[in-house]
C-alpha cells in the first residue's frame, strides 16, 4: 500500500485567521468565555441564494471550505471523503427540541435532513458533481483521522493520479455546552483562551469548532506540494505505555528516529488528566520544538483538522508561528511533524507529516 | 489480482427476530414483522406500523446478562445481540490476536435513549441519566460491541443514511485487500426512534399501510429497526483456517448521484451506475445475477429511480428481485447489512425471496417483482443495493463459493 | 384580505428564510413553484408546516397540497375556509 498522500490544498474555517491563508493567524482571537466561535466567511461565494437560504452555520462553512479548498487546487474531486463528531448538531437539536414542544406534530423537514451527517457530503458531490466515492465518517474525536485513513486506501487502490478531498468539521452550540459541562469537558475557572495551556493544572478545557479541508494527492508531479502525509494511526484510549509504543512503532517503521522530528505539534488541551501523556511525548523527543493549537480553535472532535492546516503551513513556510511555540527545538529547519492529538475522551491519534520537496 | 475477500459469519436482528435462520422462517411462511409499535413511545403508535423487533431492553438485557446498572441504548443492545450470533462458534483468541477491524454504521446512534432524557440533559443539576451522555454518538455502539465481547479492534463507526451499513461492509473488503487488517466486522445498527420517525414524517414519506415496494398504487416507506453484521476475511486465510465460507464478497461500488440532497435522479442513473460498477468488479454481465436484494423503500421517489435502472440494467435478462422492507421495515443504518445476509442466505437456500404488499406494476415502467418466495433456483450471484441522502448509492455483489 | 396577504408573504419569507425579500415582492398570483420564486419540493413541505402551526390546517393528499399552494392568492383562500386556528 502506498502511504504517502500530498496536500495540494489545505483550507481551514477557524476562530482564527486561517480561511484568509495569508493572514496566518494575524492578529490573534481570543475569547474569555470558556468557547471559541468560527470567524464567519463570505459563504455566498460558492453557495446560491436559493441553497443558502435554509443552511445551518455548520453546512455553510464545511461547504464553502471544500469548495475553495477544491479551487486553491484547481482539481476535479475524485472521491468525497469526511469526518465529524457531531455533524450539523444545531439542525438536530432544533429538530428535537421542536418535536417535544410540538408534541410530534408539524416539525420542519429540513432541520432533520440536515442533521443527517453526510448532508455537507451530499452537498459537495451536488456543487463539484462528483459521482464517484463519497463517505462519511463519525467516531467521535477520531472521525477525520479514518476520514484520512480511507483516504490513504482510496489513493493505493488506484494506478493513475487521483485527488481526494477530506474534510474535518464540527460546531460548538449552547446545549452541546452545557450538556457537556456535566461531565467535566470544560474548566470551572473563566481564563483567557490564549492562555489555556499555562491552566494546565486543572481539569477541562475550552470548547471550539472549525471546518478544515485538505486536497489529498498521490502524486506530486508538479511539486506544488510542500507536505506529505506518509502516516496515520488511532488509537482508542491508550495507556501512556501503549502511547509510547505506539510513537516508537510508527518512527521505526517510516525510517525515522526521535531527532528527525523537528516539530511536535501537540493537540495538548490545557486538562491536567492528560499531563503524563504530554510529558512522556516530550520525553520521548527530547530535540524537537514544541507547539499546540488548541488555545487558538478550541476543543472538539475534528480539531486535529486545524492541526493539519497548521502543519502544513508551517512547514510550507519554514515557520513555527510564535502563537503556537510552547517549546523550542535545535532544529531551524522543519522537514518532520509529529502531529499527536488527544481527544476529550482519551482516544488519540499520531500523524507524521513530511516536507515533499 | 486482489486476494478474494470472503464472508465466514454472520448475524442479526430484526422485527423477524433473532438470527438468521428466524428471519429466513419468517420470510418462507411470508409473516411480515410490521404492527403498531410496542416499545416506542410515540404520538403517532397507532397511526403507523413498524418493524420493530419484540423484544423490550429489559429482555435484551437478560439475554445477554447485562448488570441492572448498564449503560447500553436499545441500539447498542441490538448490536450486541446481532454480534452474539456472529461470534457464536468464534475463534476469540484469534479475533484477539490478529489485526481485526470492527466497522459499525449508525444513523441516529442512541437517539432511541436521548430523545428520552432530553428534558433532563438540558435541565441543570445531573442524575442517572447522566451515563447516557454519550449515546447520541454513533460510535458509543461500536465502543459498546468491542468492550463487551473483550475484542480490542481497529474501530471505524460511518454514517451515510440508509446505505450506511453497506459501506462498512465495503470498507472492511478494502481494508483487508490492502493488508491494513486480517478481519472486518461489518455493519451496522439503529433503533426505532421519534426523532426518526418524525423526521420522514415531516418529509411525508411513510405509508400508513405496510409499505408497497414497487407498486403504483405506494405511498412511502415503514420504519423498523435492527443490527446486522457479517465477518470478512481473505479466502486464503478462510481457507488455511477451515472457516465455513459463506459466500464471496465478489464485488461493490459506492458512487454519489450528484443530483439532489434527498432525492434520487429520476431515471436511476446513480442506482444503474453503482449496479453496474459493483458487477464489473465481480467480473459479472447482467444475465449472472440470479436475485436482486432492492433497496425498494416504497417511496414514489426511490422506487421509481431504482425500477428505471434495474429495468435498463437488465432488459430482458430480469433475474427475480424484490425489496424485503415489507417484511423489516426500513432499519436505515442496518438496512444494508441485513438484506446482504438475506441476498447471500437466499442464495445459499436456493430460493427467490418474496416482495410482498404488491399489486399492480408502476405505470411508467411496468415492472414485476419476485411477489411469491421462489424455491429450488440456482443462484449464483446476487445484488444487495442500498441507497441514501445524500446521493449515497452502494451496491454489493456476493456469489457462491 | 389584502392585510392577511401581507402577513401570510411575510410569514413565508421567514419560514423559506427568503432573505432579503419584502412581502410586497409577491405576486398574488405569481406560481410560488418554478417559475415564479423558484421554490422546490423542501420549501412546499415547510409551507404545510406553516399552515399546520398557525393555522391548524392539516393537508395529507399531496395533490390537494399542490393545488393549495400554487401561489398566495391560492393560500389565502384556502386559508380563510379552513383555518381552525
Amino acid at each position: 500500500m502506498n502511504r504517502v498522500m500530498y496536500i495540494k490544498a489545505a483550507t481551514c474555517i477557524s476562530p482564527q485567521h486561517s480561511y484568509d491563508a495569508e493572514m496566518f493567524l494575524a492578529p490573534p482571537v481570543s475569547s474569555d468565555t470558556g468557547r471559541l466561535y468560527v470567524l464567519d466567511q463570505d459563504y455566498r461565494k460558492y453557495i446560491s441564494p436559493v441553497a443558502i437560504r435554509r443552511m445551518s452555520r455548520l453546512l455553510k462553512m464545511s461547504i464553502t471550505a471544500g469548495m475553495q479548498c477544491l479551487a486553491d487546487a484547481n482539481v476535479q474531486p475524485d472521491a468525497i471523503i469526511t469526518g465529524t463528531g457531531r455533524g450539523s448538531v444545531s439542525d438536530m437539536e432544533h429538530f428535537l427540541h421542536d418535536m417535544i414542544e410540538f408534541k410530534e406534530e408539524a416539525l420542519n423537514p429540513t432541520y432533520f435532513i440536515q442533521s443527517t451527517y453526510n448532508s455537507v457530503n451530499g452537498w459537495l458531490a451536488l456543487q463539484t458533481k462528483c459521482t464517484s466515492y463519497n463517505q462519511t465518517y463519525v467516531h467521535r474525536g477520531l472521525s477525520l483521522e479514518l476520514a484520512l485513513l480511507d483516504a490513504q486506501l482510496t489513493l493505493s487502490e488506484v494506478d493513475g493520479t487521483q485527488n481526494v478531498l477530506v474534510g474535518g468539521f464540527d460546531e460548538m452550540t449552547d446545549y452541546y455546552h452545557f450538556v457537556k459541562n456535566k461531565v467535566g469537558y470544560w474548566k470551572q475557572e473563566q481564563i483567557n483562551s490564549l492562555e489555556l495551556l499555562k491552566h494546565n493544572d486543572t481539569t477541562g478545557t475550552i470548547g471550539g469548532e472549525g471546518s478544515s479541508f485538505f486536497v489529498l494527492s498521490n502524486d506530486n508531479d508538479n511539486d506544488n506540494a510542500t507536505t506529505a502525509i506518509t502516516a496515520i494511526q488511532t488509537l482508542h484510549k491508550p495507556t501512556v505505555e501503549e502511547l509510547q509504543t505506539a510513537v516508537l512503532s510508527l518512527l521505526t517503521k517510516n525510517g525515522l528516529t526521535a531527532n528527525d522530528i523537528d516539530v511536535l505539534l501537540s493537540g495538548m488541551n490545557g486538562n491536567s488528566g492528560f499531563k503524563a501523556f504530554n510529558d512522556a511525548m516530550a520525553n520521548m523527543l527530547p530535540g524537537s520544538a514544541i507547539a499546540a493549537f488548541k488555545h487558538l480553535c478550541g476543543d472538539f472532535d475534528t480539531a486535529t483538522g486545524f492541526g493539519l492546516w497548521l502543519a502544513n503551513y508551517m512547514i510550507a513556510k519554514q515557520t513555527l508561528p510564535e502563537l503556537a511555540i510552547i517549546k523550542q527545538g535545535t532544529s531551524k529547519a522543519i522537514k518532520h511533524i509529529l502531529l499527536f492529538n488527544q481527544t476529550i475522551a482519551g482516544d488519540a491519534s499520531l500523524m507524521l507529516l513530511e516536507q515533499s520537496l | 489480482m486482489a486476494e478474494k475477500i470472503v464472508v465466514t459469519a454472520v448475524g442479526l436482528i430484526s422485527a423477524l427476530g433473532h438470527g438468521v435462520a428466524a428471519n429466513m422462517q419468517a420470510m418462507r411462511d411470508n409473516r411480515s414483522g410490521l404492527r403498531h409499535p410496542l416499545h416506542l413511545r410515540t404520538v403517532h403508535a397507532a397511526e403507523f406500523v413498524m418493524g420493530e423487533v419484540v423484544h423490550s431492553n429489559e429482555e435484551m438485557a437478560s439475554i445477554l446478562n447485562l448488570p441492572a446498572d448498564h449503560s447500553y441504548s436499545r441500539t447498542a443492545l441490538l448490536a450486541l445481540l446481532a454480534m452474539q450470533e456472529l461470534l457464536v462458534g468464534a475463534d476469540m483468541e484469534l479475533l484477539r490476536s490478529e489485526p481485526l477491524a470492527l466497522i459499525n454504521a449508525g444513523t441516529v446512534g442512541g437517539m432511541c435513549t436521548v430523545e428520552d432524557l432530553y428534558p433532563d440533559f438540558i435541565a441543570p443539576g445531573t442524575g442517572d441519566y447522566i451515563k447516557y451522555i454519550d449515546a447520541l454518538d454513533c460510535s458509543e455502539s461500536t465502543e459498546n460491541i468491542a468492550g463487551h465481547f473483550g475484542l480490542k479492534p481497529f474501530m471505524a463507526t460511518i454514517s451515510t443514511a440508509c446505505s450506511s451499513s453497506a459501506n462498512a461492509a465495503l470498507l472492511g473488503a478494502r481494508m483487508i485487500k490492502q493488508g491494513v487488517v486480517k478481519r472486518a466486522i461489518c455493519g451496522g445498527c439503529d433503533a426505532l426512534s421519534r426523532f426518526t420517525l418524525n423526521g420522514f414524517n415531516s418529509l411525508k414519506n411513510i405509508d400508513r399501510r405496510p409499505c408497497m415496494p414497487f407498486d403504483q398504487d405506494r405511498l412511502g416507506l415503514n420504519l423498523g429497526e435492527g443490527a446486522a453484521y457479517l465477518m470478512l476475511e481473505a479466502e486464503s486465510s478462510a481457507i488455511a483456517r477451515g472457516a465455513n465460507i459463506l459466500a464471496e464478497f465478489s464485488g461493490y461500488c459506492n458512487s454519489n448521484d450528484a443530483y439532489h440532497p434527498t432525492a434520487p435522479s429520476p431515471h436511476g442513473d446513480g442506482a444503474y451506475n453503482t449496479m453496474q460498477q459493483a458487477m464489473n468488479m465481480a467480473g459479472l454481465k447482467p444475465s449472472d445475477i440470479g436475485y436482486i436484494n432492492a433497496h425498494g423503500t416504497a417511496t414514489i421517489n426511490n422506487d421509481i429511480a431504482e425500477g428505471a435502472a434495474i429495468k435498463r440494467l437488465f432488459g430482458d435478462a430480469m433475474p427475480y428481485f424484490s425489496s424485503t422492507k415489507p417484511f423489516t421495515g426500513h432499519t436505515l443504518a442496518a438496512a444494508g447489512a441485513i438484506e446482504a445476509i438475506f441476498s447471500i442466505t437466499a442464495m445459499q437456500q436456493g430460493i427467490a425471496l418474496p416482495n410482498l404488499n404488491f399489486h399492480a406494476p408502476m405505470e411508467e415502467l411496468l415492472l414485476v417483482p419476485t411477489t411469491q418466495l421462489v424455491e429450488n433456483v440456482s443462484i449464483k450471484h446476487v445484488l444487495s443495493n442500498s441507497f441514501g441522502f445524500g446521493g449515497n448509492n452502494v451496491s454489493l455483489a456476493f456469489s457462491a463459493s | 384580505m389584502e392585510d392577511f396577504k401581507v402577513t401570510l408573504k411575510q410569514q413565508i419569507i421567514d419560514s423559506l428564510n427568503l432573505q432579503g425579500m419584502k412581502p410586497e415582492e409577491i405576486d398574488d398570483n405569481a406560481p410560488l413553484f418554478g417559475e415564479g420564486l423558484g421554490l422546490d419540493s423542501i420549501d412546499s413541505l415547510e409551507l404545510m408546516v406553516l399552515l399546520e402551526r398557525n393555522y391548524g390546517i392539516k393537508i395529507e393528499d399531496a395533490r390537494e397540497g399542490r393545488k393549495v399552494l400554487t401561489s398566495v392568492q391560492s393560500m389565502a383562500d384556502y386559508i380563510q375556509q379552513n383555518r381552525k386556528i
